[in-house]
């Protein structure tokens, strides 16, 4: 099945997609080179990475709520664990993320745990994970893109990209509504990261009977999502 | 009506199974509300057994229960006897106090919120936890099983709820829940007068993992209402204790 309409959503998504990998590729090598030119890798020469993390928030103004370094445990001379995070506000300077790396603290952020740290750390590849309730960071609902930063076979940790979720269905809004029919993409445990039937709003699961009854119109390689459509008009026409 | 804490704290203990237990949970309880009060002696075995209506036999493998929690000191020849240590925590006395000053219906209040936060992300999560985020809900009702301290417990169960109500997929119901865990997490693990027995929780947050595993919506909610009623209830009970009791006389 080829319908016009689904492959311009798969094409917008692709796009985005290498849009967020290819602005944090730029980080990944600051990363890297700053850890090549630090005798003791310290929390104060990740310094030397700002320059390529603002770089990529103004790349990716208006798509990206945050950028950053994520740093594996025991990489630092200076400090277990590590966040070099910054988030864009609309107007003004980024604004540094600071979160409870406490152990022993109800709000501690054990991002070691995270599907977006432990994924890259695992498959030593890029990985989009998402839309999910990030407490504790950022406290909102987001998709977050992560890449593994690696020097001479050691993992260092990731650098990363949060997109909102809500941003994330806006930049796909245009392609959504101008399919006839109801669409909705899918990630790869089966949650709805945009739709345009209100029967399945994102964050949504689609259910196992929904999943056969509905055609898989489009399968995505990188990250291996779905897009699913019925026949079924959409419930609600725009213009 | 004025009740003698003396009454109540030692009144018989009927619950025909598990005495040891119950004698255990009953006089931690107490002296976690400071009812029984740091230095007190205890009543001379017999009197107490008699008093509690269970055997010595019972009564001793209780104290001895209560003394490993460090909650009792056996003090041996003249003047000796069976003593209280109240809990060393100094965040008890204001935790007692705290709990003293919230009305009944304030803690209903607190109940009625704690109980649609939780019992609608438990309902939502049951429609939308990926098998990712339930096993991350086991390893935390593990961490709470294993845990050592009553610090470690109140973590652990706060993360429980934060963790189902990040798997509804709401940030709100999260943040919610964070702020919840924050306001009255502490009041619930009272250091030996925990609202809900920690055996309890662990089972009941299980429960609600095979509802929300099930995808069983309802049951889900409705498990987890019914377990957030039962806390509610016992903090008021312990709220009531306080303010009826005040400092017990012994004698």
């Amino acid at each position: 099945m080829s319908d016009p309409h689904v492959a311009h959503v798969a094409e917008r998504v692709h796009a985005i997609v290498e849009d967020v990998f290819g602005a944090l590729e730029e980080i990944r090598v600051g990363m890297e080179e700053c850890y090549r030119s630090s005798p003791s890798f310290t929390s104060a020469d990740l310094a030397g990475v700002r320059p390529q993390i603002f770089g990529c928030l103004r790349r990716l103004r208006g798509v990206a709520a945050g950028t950053g370094v994520i740093v594996a445990p025991g990489v630092l001379a200076d400090r277990p664990r590590w966040l070099d995070w910054w988030q864009a506000p609309p107007e003004d300077d980024p604004v540094f993320l600071d979160v409870d790396l406490d152990p022993d603290s109800l709000d501690f952020y054990d991002y070691t745990a995270a599907e977006w740290f432990a994924a890259p750390q695992r498959t030593r590849c890029r990985h989009v994970v998402g839309p999910y309730v990030d407490y504790g960071g950022t406290d909102t609902y987001v998709l977050t893109f992560t890449a593994p930063a690696q020097v001479d076979g050691r993992f260092l940790g990731v650098v990363g990209a949060d997109v909102r979720a809500a941003r994330f269905e806006a930049l796909l809004l245009g392609v959504l509504a101008a399919c006839p029919t109801q669409v909705t993409l899918v990630n790869a445990e089966g949650r709805v990261v945009a739709a345009n039937s209100p029967r399945l709003p994102a964050g949504a699961l689609l259910p196992e009977y929904e999943a056969q009854a509905r055609a898989v119109a489009a399968r995505l390689p990188d990250p291996p999502w779905r897009i699913v459509s019925s026949s079924r008009e959409r419930a609600v026409k725009l213009a | 009506m004025h009740q003698l804490p003396g009454a109540a704290v030692f009144a018989p203990v009927d619950d025909g199974s598990g005495r040891v237990e119950v004698v255990v949970r009953r006089l931690a309880e107490a002296i976690a509300l400071g009812l029984v009060a740091d230095g007190d002696q205890l009543p001379a075995e017999l009197e107490l057994a008699a008093s509690l209506n269970v055997s010595t036999v019972t009564l001793r493998a209780a104290l001895a229960a209560l003394r490993e929690r460090g909650l009792v000191e056996t003090r041996r020849g003249r003047g000796g006897g069976t003593f209280v240590r109240g809990p060393a925590d100094p965040s008890t006395a204001r935790l007692r106090t705290r709990l003293r000053e919230l009305s009944t219906s304030e803690l209903r209040e607190i109940g009625d919120y704690r109980a649609a936060i939780a019992g609608t992300a438990a309902r939502l999560a049951a429609l939308r936890a990926s098998a990712d985020q339930v096993a991350r809900l086991h390893h935390v009702v593990d961490r709470l099983e294993a845990a050592g301290t009553v610090g470690e417990r109140r973590r652990a169960d706060g993360r429980f709820h934060i963790e189902v109500a990040a798997a509804a997929q709401s940030v709100r119901l999260t943040r919610a829940e964070i702020d919840i865990q924050s306001e009255v997490g502490e009041l619930l693990w009272l250091p030996y007068g925990e609202a809900v027995d920690p055996g309890e929780v662990v089972r009941s947050h299980r429960q609600v993992i095979e509802a929300i595993t099930a995808r069983q919506a309802d049951r889900a909610r409705t498990l987890t209402e019914e377990h957030l009623d039962r806390g509610t209830e016992r903090l008021m009970e312990f709220h009531w204790r306080l303010v009826t009791q005040g400092r017990r006389e012994w004698r």
